[in-house]
């Protein structure tokens, strides 16, 4: 499948606040209750259209163990959103968000666009954080914020394309280079206008780069 | 502190290997020193520091030949050809080596060496520390501990003559080398010791770096297809994948690796523990270091295995098992377990999600997993999780017999998960009516209105139940208006009606609803309902009915399509359509209806005028109804003047030419109710004028007898014969009636006189004085008769006398010819002449030839005689014609003159007439 760009994210956030259901939900359109935790850095993809034009979304769900975190870490690198996730129902996991996101501002270049995900809007019994102090950190921190549920499968869509919106917004505005793969963009193989230059990964795509 | 580790198993069986012909643990290997290890095409081959390579085939046959002078270093079985390439060194120094063996070219007892190639990079003799080998059998890299990498291009197993070409100068070992085949591009992996990157081969050597990180040598392995064919590097933190362009995920399996395999989408992981154990590192036999052998499935994401081993040399993959070939110089064989008992230790612990997963990677068929879905099921409900205990059900929809599920849920607090299972049920088609009911019932059941709307309501949808059922459910829940809407959705006018009247008792929609509906369908409904409805809405029902039985159109129909309305060409195609629509138009039979307006004649007056007004050919039925309703509202009317506008109403109708009813039955009516005109009327209709006679004699009504014997002895005379005898027969005095009735037989000349005084002679009243006149008359007429009839036959004697003594003339005496003149032309008769003897007439030959019919008759007579004779064969036939003659004598007022008249003819003679009569012909030629 060819597509116009590919944008690279990253999802983080505290372990079992729901990060690889979201990304199961988005890719696959399903939901699993009983998930394994993430051992590592997992991958999922899938296209999406903004403005008529195809856009391939490349997301790494990271683990949330702390263990993890220095492998995690190096995958930060290179990736123009993070959806920074946490539960609604553990405020423990919401007050470990400025963690998060000094990591994630540390590690990752200055433009990545982060989404603020409360997660499991479906328990609202059992809420702990309520909606509008997610609205106020997103507020302080210049997030973006929505309120998801993994299980119903509610704004699951619109977190990750309302992300890709913001980035496309970006690459409009010519805040990212998109020429330089470190801002996890990159035009697609028949999109690119100097195909011959970009280095040999740069196709991505199996089509690219014909000549020998 | 979560367990931060996949699941572990045991999928497979571990058995050290054994030597077949002994029975003993395989040893053959156990003085070697072994260099390194491959396999492929059903054999492991092992290649020691003494140059010799081993082969062990599938029955642990050893074989083995020297291939180096010193020693093998490097050793690399192809997977798809019989070829074996090795590096090794046959002289003294740093000169590495590349021999291709075909294995299947033996020479002189060893395989051939097809080529030998040094590998040296640039002038710098340097140690070869790895190389690979494309399938393709067109690439070859070797790497050199000073970080280059050499590629040979071209077919590796012939000796050419081209250069290497160095595609990768680095300063650190090179470690590991793969290719990678992606659509048309090539690329080779280099791993060093601190770097990785990916060289596209086909394009100009493109370099990418994947990471600033390398490997050991060993840790590199290339997964398979399920896999996507990735570069997997083991390092202490995590597994990595690689992608020609770039790092793909990573696995956190802690640990020093020394080595990584693959084995069908099973990552082979030989470790060493990395905790620092307080005592020094686990010895096995003879000292060696114990290693850990896992096996990761990577796609199911579980440790299919992992056990210790002594000190393991390498693990290879053939035959469909795992071979680890371990420091003590044994094999052990892992054999993977079959998914069935894979499966089952996976329902053991409960791991249905994971055996789900596994049986689809397997390719399980779906009765195997709907087997899973149902244990699965099972499970969940054991433990009490109906939720998902339903969602497995559900899976298992269409395999799993509906029924088990069913009954594990039919309980009250279960029903949320049974409408679920339903709900599923239907939604896959397979429901049956029990499943529709049941459905249904638990909608009702829950007072959950909104599914049950959902489920009935929902527009569009594709009917997956059985709408009888459903309607049947819902009415007997009480949710006839759900009831009502599907059977109105579904066309289940019955239902609807009965919905409609029996349940919800809304005649006047069931009404409308019936003039919606087509011509058939409106019918027989009306047919079914027509009696409730006639006896709650009797206005408008008749109304209906009217229109039913003229020209019935359904009410929600427009009279013209909208179509043809719009344009100019359409004109003429509603002119049409008007016309063909009233062809079109279909009538019901007003007769089938009757019986439902029972108690309710005002409205089936009014409907069946209606009826006759518009369809004046309605069958008798309608008609015989609509008289019996005339004529009984005409005998319950009190009021006179009422009745008599009744009765001019029913005779109206009975006199109306179009009005169809049965005479008899008409009769019948009228005699019950006692309906004088019209009996009267019917009789005279039905020409029954002897039974309007009787009738009025019946009622002593002379005036009328006489009347009636005027008005219709032209068509009955035995009227007035009857009217005689009546009067006759009255002992009353009634004598100017008998005197008229007389006067009038007397004038049509009824009776014999002899019958009229033996009718007259019954009554004691009649004098003779009435009848004296009569008699005298008829006397004098009679005396007349006879006279006549006397003169008749003496005349009739006198012809016949004359006309025998003509033919006793004709037969004794001669006949003069004397005619002169030919009786044709009238010219003077000239010879040669014909003559004949009747009158006599004499012809020339040439006109009695040119006018004569036949050679024997006399033209001029034939006419006449011809007449005579068909008068006499006419008697003839006719006295055989015994119809004819019964007809006769049945119509004429004498019959006695018809019999005579046969007689006449000769009835009884058995004689025929002789036809030779008249003159025969004597033609004579005088000269």
């Amino acid at each position: 499948m060819s597509y116009a760009y590919l944008f690279k994210y990253i999802i983080i956030g505290d372990t079992g606040v729901g990060k690889s259901c979201l990304l199961l939900q988005f890719t696959d359109k399903r939901f699993q209750p009983v998930h394994d935790l993430t051992i590592g850095v997992e991958f999922g993809a899938r296209m999406i259209t903004i403005d008529g034009k195809q856009i391939k979304l490349q997301i790494w769900d990271t683990a949330g163990q702390e263990s993890f975190r220095s492998i995690t870490r190096s995958y930060y690198r290179g990736a123009a959103g993070a959806l920074l996730v946490y539960d609604i129902t553990r405020r423990d996991t919401f007050n470990h968000l400025t963690t998060w996101l000094e990591d994630a501002r540390q590690h990752s270049n200055s433009n990545m666009v982060i989404m603020l995900i409360g997660n499991k809007s479906d328990l609202e019994a059992r809420r702990e954080v309520k909606k509008e102090e997610g609205e106020a950190f997103a507020r302080e921190h210049g997030l973006i914020f929505m309120e998801t549920s993994a299980k119903t499968a509610a704004n699951v869509e619109e977190a990750f394309i309302n992300t890709a919106k913001e980035i496309y917004q970006k690459i409009q505005d010519g805040v990212f280079d998109i020429n330089n793969e470190a801002n996890g963009i990159k035009i697609g193989p028949q999109h690119s206008p100097a195909n011959q230059n970009m280095p040999a990964g740069g196709s991505g795509g199996n089509q690219g780069g014909g000549c020998c | 502190m979560a367990f931060l580790q996949w699941r572990r198993f045991n999928f497979f069986d571990k058995e050290p290997v054994k030597d077949p012909s002994t029975d003993q643990i395989f040893d053959q290997l156990k003085d070697v020193n072994v260099s390194a290890c491959t396999s492929g095409r059903g054999q492991l081959v092992v290649a020691d520091f003494e140059g010799n390579l081993y082969f062990i085939n599938r029955q642990m046959e050893l074989t083995s030949f020297r291939a180096y002078e010193i020693r093998v270093t490097h050793l690399l079985q192809m997977k798809q050809h019989s070829i074996i390439i090795t590096i090794g060194e046959d002289e003294q120094g740093i000169n590495p080596l590349i021999k291709v063996w075909n294995l299947e070219k033996m020479e002189r007892g060893i395989p051939a060496c097809t080529r030998l190639t040094r590998a040296i990079p640039g002038n710098k003799p340097t140690p070869v520390s790895c190389f690979t080998v494309h399938e393709n059998l067109n690439f070859l890299a070797v790497g050199f501990e000073n970080g280059v990498v050499l590629l040979f291009k071209g077919d590796v197993t012939r000796d050419r003559h081209s250069k290497p070409r160095t595609v990768y100068e680095g300063t650190k070992r090179v470690t590991g080398l793969a290719f990678k085949t992606q659509g048309k591009d090539v690329f080779l992996f280099v791993v060093t010791d601190n770097s990785t990157l990916s060289i596209n081969l086909t394009a100009k050597d493109q370099q990418a770096e994947l990471e600033n990180k390398g490997a050991t040598p060993g840790t590199i392995v290339m997964s398979d297809a399920s896999q996507d064919n990735q570069l997997v590097i083991g390092r202490q933190d995590a597994v990595y994948f690689y992608q020609p362009d770039g790092r793909g995920p990573c696995l956190a399996f802690e640990g020093i690796k020394l080595q990584l395999h693959w084995f069908r989408g099973y990552l082979i992981i030989v470790g060493k523990e990395s905790k620092t154990l307080p005592r020094a590192p686990v010895l096995g036999p003879h000292g060696m270091e114990m290693n850990t052998v896992t096996v990761y499935d990577i796609q199911n994401k579980f440790i299919a295995y992992s056990a210790p081993y002594p000190e393991v040399i390498d693990v290879m993959c053939e035959s469909g098992s795992i071979f680890i070939f371990t420091g003590d110089r044994k094999f052990y064989q892992l054999q993977e377990k079959d998914t069935q008992s894979k499966l089952e230790m996976l329902f053991k612990k409960n791991n249905y999600a994971l055996a789900i997963s596994l049986a689809k990677s397997q390719q399980l068929d779906q009765d195997g997993l709907i087997d899973i879905f149902t244990q699965y099921g099972d499970h969940l409900y054991s433990k009490g999780d109906h939720d998902g205990a339903i969602d497995q059900y559900i899976k298992t929809i269409g395999k799993l017999e509906a029924s088990y599920v069913i009954r594990k849920f039919l309980d009250a607090q279960r029903i949320h998960n049974l409408t679920k299972y339903l709900q599923a049920l239907h939604k896959s088609q397979t429901a049956t009516e029990e499943h529709t009911t049941l459905l249904l019932n638990c909608y009702t059941k829950l007072k959950d209105v909104s599914k049950l709307d959902e489920f009935i309501m929902t527009k569009d949808r594709e009917v997956d139940f059985d709408v009888e059922t459903a309607i049947n459910v819902c009415r007997q829940s009480g949710y006839s208006e759900h009831a009502l809407s599907l059977a109105e959705k579904h066309k289940k006018h019955e239902s609807y009606l009965k919905i409609q009247l029996e349940d919800i008792k809304d005649y006047q929609r069931a009404l409308e609803y019936i003039g919606k509906l087509d011509f058939e369908a409106a019918e027989s409904n009306l047919k079914q309902y027509g009696k409730i409805l006639m006896s709650q809405v009797p206005q408008q029902t008749t109304e209906l009915l009217k229109r039913l039985c003229t020209d019935y159109k359904p009410t929600d129909k427009p009279l013209i399509d909208q179509s043809s309305l719009d344009g100019v060409l359409p004109l003429f195609a509603s002119i049409l359509l008007d016309s063909s629509g009233i062809g079109r138009i279909q009538k019901a039979n007003a007769e089938e209806f009757i019986h439902i307006f029972v108690n309710n004649s005002a409205r089936l007056t009014e409907f069946l005028e209606h009826m006759i007004e518009v369809q004046p050919n309605s069958s008798n039925l309608v008609y015989n109804t609509l008289l019996e309703l005339y004529l009984h509202d005409m005998v319950h009317e009190k009021g006179i003047s009422a009745r008599v506008e009744r009765e001019r109403k029913t005779l109206e109708l009975l006199k109306n030419p179009d009005a169809n009813y049965d005479i008899d039955q008409a009769l019948i009516l009228c005699q019950m109710n006692n309906f004088k005109a019209g009996i009267l009327f019917l009789y005279e209709k039905a020409h029954l004028y002897q039974q309007i006679l009787r009738y009025h004699m019946e009622h002593r009504e002379y005036v009328h007898v006489i009347e009636a014997c005027k008005k219709f002895g032209q068509q009955d005379p035995q009227l007035w014969v009857q009217a005689l005898s009546y009067f006759a027969s009255k002992e009353e005095n009634c004598k100017s009636q008998l005197m008229e009735t007389l006067s009038h037989i007397d004038k049509k000349n009824l009776l014999p006189p002899l019958m009229v005084i033996q009718i007259l002679a019954h009554n004691s009243t009649a004098t003779l004085s009435v009848v004296k006149d009569y008699i005298v008359r008829r006397l004098q007429m009679e005396n007349d008769q006879i006279a006549e009839d006397e003169r008749l036959i003496k005349q009739y004697r006198e012809d016949t006398e004359k006309k025998r003594s003509k033919i006793e003339e004709l037969k004794t005496s001669a006949k003069v010819f004397q005619a002169s003149k030919c009786n044709i032309c009238s010219h003077s008769l000239e010879l040669p002449s014909v003559h004949f003897l009747c009158e006599p007439h004499s012809y020339h030959q040439h006109c009695f030839e040119s006018y004569a019919e036949n050679d024997l008759e006399c033209p001029v007579c034939a006419p006449e005689n011809r007449k005579i004779m068909d008068i006499i064969r006419a008697q003839e036939q006719s006295k055989d014609i015994h119809e004819f003659f019964h007809n006769q004598l049945e119509r004429a007022p004498d019959g006695f003159s018809v019999v005579a008249d046969y007689f006449g003819r000769g009835v009884f003679n058995k004689v025929t007439l002789i036809t030779d009569q008249g003159g025969k012909p004597s033609s004579s030629t005088t000269r």
